[in-house]
């Protein structure tokens, strides 16, 4: 037996298969990050929203939806819905007959329920005196949120949002059971072919934390970007969880 | 774009009018029927011990606090729950508040430059113009570009001044503009406001700087639990108040 677990010529027959797959868990990231984010807004409206009838079924979505476990989620998409008769002779099909268009839509509503959260707990978080200046100098509650709130909400949110993308990321390795080839269902089928567990195991694992740290650095440019109003003393890199440093973005708040 | 409405200018006509104003908290009744009306161009320091109803009452002149009976008109326009309404009056209508509530995201010129840009269309180039022209009324030209965090409490506070002034106002209110303030950058922020106070604008004043007081307003107005008690032109305020409670209150301050 080799010294190393990973047998270095399968590693390098693999790769162009592993890509593969990596590009469609690319796809399966991207798409369901900005179909959960489009709805995360006006669930987060309705969530905040003074009037009961608004707010409460958007609190039962996020209690739904952030409490169902992602791949009880995905089969009851995939192979629940399509036991509807209406459904498979309607127009929606198209989506629902699809392994990916299932996959799509269970981790969008997942995004979706988490985004709300963080999107809710960042404009909490926007300092209420703040609100109020914009609003005695006249500036409309529209133009009060997209110049203002949003804005220092980001800052806020963002390393809240890092976490759930970077988890995120990691969740949708559960699509291989809905038959989609995605970069863990290529190791995984590698693995069953050769019957070598680490070279296949190792080399998703690698591709995933290529990926992940390439959110990482993204989200740290975006951070220090947006937090250059403070930038010496509000940037400070701490071991985050799940082993990624990062920045704290804190806008500084007087007082 | 809100339109500036041209209210009519009859010289008699109050700048500012409150008759009955009531503000209730729950059970608690912040103001308990105010009647007080400011002239155009009069300077008018309000002071009381904390919790009297002081800053709820500037509050409710710009609708940041809704009030909940009586009559408040400010140059000609009528309060009301409309939010036209609401919007035409904080046109008219500028505000500095205790802790700056300055947009920690913008720099110095750009928290100026905000409000003009969104309510009045300003462009980029005509509001920075008018920015700069007002951050040189406070003395802060050369801070411009700053961020709120790299200023010193004083100097934040008068951006704060130089923001309200962009929206070239006709009515101040100060909500206690230099409590939060250490002892030495008291003098540069009261300078400013006195200079202001030569211009003509109509300014309201909550302050317990008495020296202030006596320099800058034509009128004193004492408050406790809710009511006005006494009101004097400042110097007879001070030296011969006529209530138990002022000279109680004075002699508590002063001491």
């Amino acid at each position: 037996m080799n010294a190393l677990p990973i047998d270095l010529a399968l590693a390098w027959e693999s790769l162009p298969a592993l890509f593969d797959g990596l590009m469609v868990t690319v796809f399966l990231t991207a798409l369901p990050l900005i179909i959960g984010l489009a709805l995360a807004f006006p669930i987060c409206f309705a969530r905040m929203s003074a009037r009961r009838a608004l707010a409460l079924p958007a609190e039962i979505f996020v209690v739904f939806f952030r409490g169902a476990p992602l791949l009880i989620l995905l089969y009851l998409v995939y192979y629940g819905l399509g036991q509807i008769e209406a459904l498979r002779n309607g127009p929606f099909w198209i989506v629902f007959g699809s392994p990916f268009g299932c996959a799509i839509v269970a981790l969008s509503l997942n995004h979706a329920a988490y985004m709300v959260e963080v999107l809710r707990g960042s404009l909490l978080a926007v300092p209420h005196g703040i609100v109020e200046a914009s609003e005695a100098l006249g500036i409309t509650r529209r133009n009060i949120f997209l110049w203002v709130r949003m804005p220092l909400a980001l800052r806020y949110g963002l390393k809240a949002y890092q976490n759930e993308v970077v988890s995120f990321v990691k969740g949708t390795a559960i699509v291989s059971v809905v038959t989609i080839t995605d970069l863990m269902a290529v190791a995984n089928s590698i693995f069953e072919q050769t019957y070598d567990p680490f070279t296949p195991i190792l080399c998703a694992a690698a591709f995933y934390w290529a990926f992940v740290n390439l959110i990482r650095v993204g989200f740290t440019v975006w951070g220090r970007w947006l937090s250059r109003h403070s930038a010496e003393d509000a940037v400070v890199a701490i071991p985050g969880r799940q082993g990624l440093g990062g920045v704290v973005v804190e806008a500084k708040v007087t007082p | 774009m809100i339109p500036r409405p041209h209210a009519a200018e009859p010289a008699a006509e109050p700048a500012i009018l409150l008759a009955q104003v009531v503000k209730r908290y729950g059970a608690h009744r912040a103001l308990a029927g105010v009647d007080l009306q400011v002239r155009r161009g009069e300077k008018l320091v309000i002071c009381g011990p904390s919790g009297s109803g002081k800053s709820t009452l500037i509050r409710c002149i710009n609708a940041l606090e809704r009030h909940d009976a009586g009559r408040i008109v400010v140059n000609g326009i009528a309060l009301t729950n409309d939010e036209g309404t609401v919007q035409d009056i904080r046109q008219e209508v500028g505000m500095v508040f205790q802790h700056f509530n300055l947009f920690p995201h913008l720099t110095a010129l750009e928290n100026c430059m905000l409000a003009p840009r969104l309510n009045r269309g300003l462009s980029k180039a005509q509001a920075e113009k008018l920015a700069l022209a007002h951050l040189e009324r406070v003395h802060l030209a050369d801070q411009a570009r700053k961020y709120p965090a790299r200023l010193s409490g004083g100097q934040q506070q008068r951006v704060a001044i130089a923001r309200a002034l962009c929206m070239e106002p006709r009515i101040l209110l100060f909500d206690e503009p230099t409590s939060a303030l250490d002892p030495e950058m008291v003098k540069e922020v009261l300078g400013v406001i006195e200079e202001l106070a030569a211009s003509g604008v109509t300014m309201i004043c909550v302050t317990h700087e008495m020296g202030f007081a006596r320099r800058v307003a034509d009128r004193c107005v004492f408050m406790d639990r809710g009511e006005i008690v006494e009101e004097g032109d400042a110097a007879r305020f001070f030296e011969a108040p006529e209530s138990e409670r002022l000279r109680h209150f004075l002699a508590q301050i002063l001491r």
